[in-house]
């Protein structure tokens, strides 16, 4: 992009064409005071406080709507401007009320700033102010007060182009206009709370914060969302070791100054009332003989941990490695999976998993940052539903259509809301992915002439040949594609499908490519580098690689792959897997099975859970130990586009944190290593971990830093195969604020609690005569949930979607044991 | 006088395609097809001809900014006639209907316009039928439509109608209205020539400018140039208004003295009180005393006299009035209008209502006239369109020329009126 | 919220106007002018079928439809009177007709008759000022009113 030099106030400053002179001017930190201007809303031009003198321009001119231009020579303190500042402000202020010591913007408030700097001394306004109503209800989260609105028009335009719902609108006009929402209904969209971060005044306020605590009383912690894998930047308010606030840190390398209202509100489980707070035996599984070596109930945590260690040990010694397994989290950091898959593999065993999908570390592409979406002319979206999962990667790829040119391709079993973003969509039957995408790869190796070893058989999917041409047309005439796909909604071996996809991708002269796997989960990428599988090491080392395994990890470390978390589950069912810990996990209700991996877990001689929150999974644990979690903990997480950074705690706890607590079951084992800091496991991840060698603690700072592309191993796949039935195929979908164990009765974000829905095709719906609103039973896997129609067109016929709306719902049970897509028939009740 | 768009204006059945053919309507299309497109839009800059909805600027100049070579382009007739004393375009609309169609078929022709609109206020709703029924009309005899006469030529029009919103008369509140928005105006650059209608290069004209085209046409740049003044070709359409004996709209020859108007075609004021004001251009340009009814009503010598010929309507006040009443009807107008996007406008327009209405309250304060002109410095030139100016300019004229009306109502301060 | 249910004679008339435009939001006063004048009043379920079928949000209607001061979401009178009180008729007695028009009808500006005939409303300027003063009852503009005037238009509504 062309530079331009202009001049502002003397100084001479370059920046790229297109710059705003607002912004031209922060570069050389003379400030030209906004209220309506954002810039990543773009200019409104509403508030007219930016006026400034332009050379050759007979009117002042708003320095947030004009671009720069060359020789420009800008002035933004003469006389004139000064009297238009002060004029603008007197007009802003005319109807605003003086309520600055009761108001929660009260020290952080640009109108209060503006006013402080460029402000007249007194106001000539001496009749009443215009009574706008105070303090009403925006949403269950959100309050707006009407009489310190200054109609800026930045939350409504937030609403019209980032979120792009045009939820929260002007009406009326003129001085009678206002912010609100159709028929007065809460604007309770999944980022409705960042309104509140870009209110330049006390309009729009933080419902939970209003009159907690001053601004400059709080103490403010620098760290991240640890809800899904975009990992957003976030500032956490605290005042005497108590949360008050969430709000947004920007990092255009992440979030873009956004954070949704989950990450906002969705922290009520740091005082739950469910916490685990201190080690404990449970009495379950009194029948069976434990090989636990009891321990006093008011034991450190430490004790009981060395004693989980001893007991592991024994297990190994009596039965061998195999005999025990590790089942992590793809929610805890990178110091914390790190740790646990060294000890797992110190005690012989590679049975270390933490999901219950196939896949494997890595990608055979450049790993693409969230950034790169906004320079990729073609967005590829597998599987995926940001806007459920990944609600701020949802507003990216909205940017990025609507600002940079980027086409969204979709291809996927259901229906999504950024569907309507779509320049293709292409959707397939549920359960179909794998012929889908080969499907794909197999028409974009037939354009390039290359040898393929495979066939796909398109006519199971229920995409059309011509469908498929212009899906194939769309990537390989693209010049930049990033290819964004959800290993987690991926059955079979399909996430490795897409990874030769990729390999095709990269294999088209023209094209530059990319991808981002977006599991929905915190650390979800964070987990596949720091080995917690059964067949990898850190860094995608297989554990085939037996040379590079022992040299990074030692004579003894085991080079026999492991068993999956699914085959743990089916082993500790059969017997042969005897002990299991379980990190940060709930298998009870999170995995595929049901009731049969409660039974599984039963059947263990013993069961370790180490968790923050009580879950039906601690119920069936002899041992638990007590996880802090965010908001306490300390590490590092990966984030869905590779970028690693640093969760700060925010919160003070008498309790061990976990990376300790692990160290101290290292040490157990006899790892002399010892970590005095969570720092020093970095550094050893650093050390270990191939694609994090420039990873540091400095290095990563505030902002993160990317680690190195991981390298993926070349797996070899057969052609996919499909079985029939006359059942329906089951898609579980995602729901941002399923009600589980994270927002629980008492979250702030309860009013989004929804009934369980099975989205029913028409063609389905018909012939099993159900309609809108039936209750029905849907059976699978011996076990019945129940749930609403809703009839659509979401999914192909021959297929179900199921949003998974809370725990209690428990779709997951419909799902056999071993994570095939499940069959599942549906009743009327 | 020289009548242009006034000519057969009150001829029975005039807005009916037979009666206008009759009367050699349509005959300048025959004429411009024989034309290049560029030839058309050389006449119109030649001939002089300015827009006569309340800005001025130059329309063959205006048409030859579009964005070379990028179409679909539009065109959009301002029909929104709405600034207070003006009601020239609902007349020609109403009586005239086919003028207009043939000049927007010119217009569209020079342009390469292929879709026109006629933006008309929501209240014209009865006129939009007559429109269309005219539109109707012109399509059946193949004016409108494809391949229009043989030409290749293609062109279609509709009318649009809003619902009321004064600030719908600017142009690009105009367009934001008729993409279905709310008609607040829009940030320029860029210009509605380069990304106007659905971001495509567009020409907005008021109604009287685009029905001057075809006299343009058909009886040459020159002709038209070479009535009016030097600067000020053509005629004009005024509204006469307010307190005169036969308030009309008449159409003039640019330069005739205002007084003319007032006195001979609008017949004098009215029970022969003496002339106190009159407001030439529509409500939005200064007021100006009586000792000013002289000026040439022509864009320069209004200028010069410190008004504006607007939109040319002529409101005329006697004596019997006092003028910080009918300040604060205008300002209380433009209040209502402000679409409220500007600080300065929106709080401005009604601190200034506040202000003059507790003046008439006889409740003001000494210094009041000097807050009045300080805060009307605030808000003009200050915001995204001229409304605010539009609301200063009474203001300001008024304190200028009147300022004894206002002294009327200290002289009773604490008197409750 | 019940579904709002457009006419058949009301559909055609939608698919004529969507006809006219090559974006389809630019049918959106088009339409709420349809539904008013089919139900003197724009009702909020109307505001939502009309965003559905415009691919607009409900809100966006409601904020299009507030700008402009012609939609109701409250019903008014079978006949509405908008008088013009602006420059040109206040300078020919608009103000005291007005008075006169309230007293006439028995209510205040900006109300209803009981009866729900007449809304009688202070309007802005009309264009029709050289008729000043003026008044529209529904799309008919009266001009050069008197008192006399006034009562014999009110007396022939029926």
């Amino acid at each position: 992009m062309s530079e331009v030099t202009l001049t502002i106030d003397g100084i001479s400053v370059t920046v790229p064409k297109g710059t705003k002179v607002a912004d031209a001017a922060k570069q050389v930190d003379i400030d030209i005071p906004v209220f309506c201007y954002h810039e990543k809303i773009g200019p409104l031009g509403c508030c007219r406080m930016c006026l400034v003198e332009v050379e050759k321009m007979p009117k002042l001119m708003t320095a947030c709507t004009m671009d720069v231009a060359p020789d420009m020579v800008v002035k933004t303190t003469t006389e004139k401007v000064e009297k238009a500042q002060k004029g603008v402000l007197e007009f802003t202020l005319l109807n605003h009320p003086l309520d600055c010591p009761v108001c929660d913007k009260g020290g952080e408030c640009p109108l209060q700033d503006n006013t402080f700097k460029f402000g007249p001394p007194d106001t000539r306004m001496e009749f009443h102010r215009a009574n706008n109503v105070k303090a009403a209800p925006l949403s269950p989260v959100i309050t707006i007060d009407r009489e310190r609105c200054i109609a800026c028009q930045r939350c409504t335009a937030y609403s019209e182009r980032i979120e792009q719902g045009q939820g929260l609108v002007m009406l009326n006009r003129g001085f009678n206009n206002e912010v609100n929402t159709f028929n007065n209904e809460p604007y309770d969209t999944r980022y409705s709370g960042n309104v509140i971060d870009i209110c330049p005044v006390g309009a729009l306020t933080n419902t939970d914060f209003r009159f907690k605590a001053r601004t400059w009383d709080l103490s403010n912690h620098d760290t991240l969302c640890a809800h899904c894998g975009v990992n957003c930047n976030i500032t956490v308010g605290t005042r005497l070791n108590q949360l008050m606030r969430i709000e947004a840190r920007p990092n255009d390398a992440v979030d873009d100054g956004w954070i949704c209202d989950k990450g906002r509100w969705g922290h009520n489980f740091m005082e739950s009332q469910n916490r685990i707070t201190a080690a404990r035996e449970n009495s379950v599984g009194s029948t069976k003989p434990t090989s636990f070596p009891n321990f006093p109930i008011d034991a450190p945590t430490e004790h009981a941990a060395e004693k989980v260690v001893e007991a592991f040990k024994k297990i190994v010694d009596e039965h061998g490695p195999d005999s025990v397994g590790f089942i992590g989290s793809a929610y805890a950091t990178n110091e914390e999976s790190y740790l646990y898959q060294k000890m797992f593999r110190l005690l012989g065993t590679n049975n270390i998993d933490h999901k219950t999908y196939q896949d494997t570390p890595g990608l055979p592409i450049d790993h693409y940052d969230i950034e790169q979406i906004e320079s990729s002319n073609i967005v590829l979206l597998i599987a995926s539903d940001p806007t459920e999962e990944l609600p701020i990667l949802d507003l990216r790829i909205k940017k990025a259509v609507s600002n940079c040119e980027t086409r969204l391709l979709c291809l996927n079993d259901q229906d999504t809301a950024l569907d309507k973003y779509a320049h293709l969509k292409v959707k397939y039957k549920i359960g179909s992915e794998a012929s889908a995408v080969d499907a794909l790869a197999e028409g974009l190796a037939r354009e390039l002439g290359e040898a393929i070893e495979f066939s796909s058989t398109l006519d199971q999917t229920g995409i059309s040949a011509d469908e498929m041409k212009s899906l194939v047309e769309a990537v390989r005439s693209s010049m930049k594609v990033c290819v964004v796909y959800n290993p987690a909604a991926l059955s079979g071996n399909a996430g490795l499908r897409v990874k030769r996809l990729l390999q095709v991708i990269s294999k088209i002269p023209t094209v530059e490519c990319g991808a981002i796997p977006v599991a929905p989960a915190t650390n979800a990428v964070g987990a596949m580098d720091m080995g917690l599988v059964p067949d990898f090491y850190p860094g995608g080392v297989s554990v085939k690689d037996t040379e590079q395994v022992q040299s990074l990890w030692g004579e003894n470390a085991p080079t026999k792959a492991g068993l999956s978390a699914l085959e743990m589950i089916a082993k500790a069912k059969s017997g042969e897997l005897k002990a299991l810990l379980v990190y940060r996990s709930n298998p009870a209700v999170d995995f595929p099975g049901g009731a049969q991996v409660v039974e599984a877990l039963k059947n263990l001689d013993l069961l370790v859970v180490h968790d923050m929150l009580e879950t039906e999974t601690t119920q069936l644990a002899k041992i638990v130990l007590p996880s802090n979690g965010p908001g306490f903990d300390e590490g590092t997480t990966t984030n869905i586009g590779g970028r690693v950074q640093t969760r700060r705690k925010s919160l003070d706890t008498d309790h061990i944190a976990d990376w300790k607590l692990i160290n101290v079951m290292l040490k157990t084992l006899g790892d002399e290593t010892g970590y005095p800091r969570a720092a020093k496991v970095l550094d050893e991840i650093s050390m270990k971990v191939p694609g994090y060698q420039e990873i540091d603690s400095r290095g990563v700072g505030k902002l993160g830093l990317n680690r190195e592309k991981v390298s993926c191993e070349e797996s070899s796949i057969g052609n996919a195969s499909m079985d029939s039935s006359d059942k329906l195929r089951l898609r579980i979908a995602n729901y941002l604020f399923a009600h589980d164990k994270i927002l629980d009765a008492s979250s702030k974000l309860a009013h989004h609690f929804k009934a369980s829905i099975a989205f029913l095709n028409e063609k389905d719906a018909s012939s099993m005569n159900v309609g809108d609103g039936d209750a029905v039973r849907i059976l699978g896997n011996g076990m019945e949930i129940n749930a609403e129609v809703k009839v659509d067109s979401r999914c192909k016929p021959g297929g179900v979607v199921v949003p998974k709306i809370s725990d209690e719902q428990g779709v997951n049970g419909l799902q056999n044991l071993d994570g095939s897509p499940a069959w599942v028939s549906i009743e009327k009740v | 006088m020289t009548q242009i768009l006034f000519k057969d204006i009150n001829k029975e059945g005039l807005h009916t395609m037979k009666v206008y053919e009759e009367l050699g309507g349509y005959q300048s299309l025959k004429k411009a097809f024989a034309q290049k497109p560029d030839e058309i839009v050389a006449a119109v800059k030649a001939s002089g001809l300015r827009g006569r909805g309340g800005a001025g600027f130059p329309t063959g100049l205006k048409w030859s900014f579009l964005a070379k070579d990028v179409f679909p382009r539009y065109l959009c007739c301002n029909a929104d006639e709405s600034e207070p004393g003006t009601c020239k375009d609902r007349e020609l609309l109403l009586k005239n209907p086919h003028l207009l169609i043939e000049g927007m078929i010119l217009c569209s022709y020079a342009c390469q316009i292929e879709t026109g609109y006629i933006y008309m206020r929501g209240e014209f709703h009865d006129l939009s039928f007559i429109m269309d029924k005219a539109l109707e009309e012109a399509r059946a005899k193949g004016y409108l439509g494809k391949n229009i006469m043989g030409t290749g030529f293609n062109l279609d029009i509709h009318t649009h109608l809003g619902a009321g919103a004064y600030i719908c008369g600017e142009e690009s509140a105009l367009l934001n209205s008729l993409e279905g928005g709310r008609g607040e105006p829009r940030m320029k650059p860029p210009f509605p020539a380069v990304e106007g209608l659905y971001s495509k290069p567009t020409v907005i004209n008021n109604v009287e400018t685009l029905c001057v085209v075809p006299y343009i046409v058909n009886e040459g740049a020159e002709k038209y140039a070479s009535l009016g003044t030097e600067k000020s070709k053509g005629t004009k359409l005024v509204s006469v208004s307010g307190h005169v004996k036969k308030p009309g709209n008449y159409e003039i020859e640019m330069g005739t003295p205002t007084s003319e108007l007032i006195y001979n075609l609008a017949g004098g004021i009215r029970n022969d009180n003496k002339l106190k004001a009159f407001i030439p251009g529509g409500s939005s340009v200064p007021m100006l005393p009586a000792d000013k009814v002289d000026t040439p009503y022509d864009y320069e010598s209004l200028a010069a006299a410190g008004t504006m010929l607007g939109s040319g309507a002529l409101i005329v006040i006697d004596d019997s009035v006092n003028i910080v009443e009918t300040t604060l009807r205008l300002i209380s107008f433009y209040m209502h209008e402000s679409c409220g996007k500007c600080t300065p406008c929106r709080e401005g327009t009604r601190w200034l209502y506040q202000i003059v209405e507790r003046i008439m309250q006889n409740k003001g304060q000494l210094d009041y006239i000097e807050k009045l002109e300080d805060i009307c410095g605030n808000m003009s030139f200050k915001t995204f369109c001229p409304l605010a100016d539009a609301c200063v300019a009474p203001v300001v004229s008024s304190i200028k020329h009147f300022r004894s009306d206002y002294e009327e109502y200290f002289k009773n301060v604490g008197v409750s009126s | 919220m019940s579904e709002y249910k457009f006419s058949e004679d009301q559909e055609k008339e939608i698919a004529s106007i969507l006809a006219k435009y090559p974006f389809k939001t630019s049918a959106l006063l088009p339409l709420l002018t349809l539904v008013q004048r089919a139900d003197q009043v724009v009702s909020p379920e109307a505001m939502v079928a009309i965003g559905k079928r415009l691919d607009v949000s409900p809100a966006y209607v409601q904020s299009v439809l507030s700008f402009y001061t012609m939609y109701h979401t409250e019903k008014v009178g079978k006949y509405m009177i908008l008088f013009c009180i602006n420059i040109s008729c206040q300078l020919n007695g608009s103000d005291k007709l007005l008075e006169h028009t309230a007293k006439k009808l028995n209510i205040k500006v900006g109300e209803t008759t009981f009866d729900e005939k007449f809304t009688l409303h202070r309007e802005e300027c009309l264009a029709a000022c050289t008729e000043a003063p003026m008044m529209r009852v529904n799309d008919t503009y009266y001009g050069d009113l008197t008192e006399q005037r006034i009562d014999q238009i009110i007396d022939s509504l029926d």
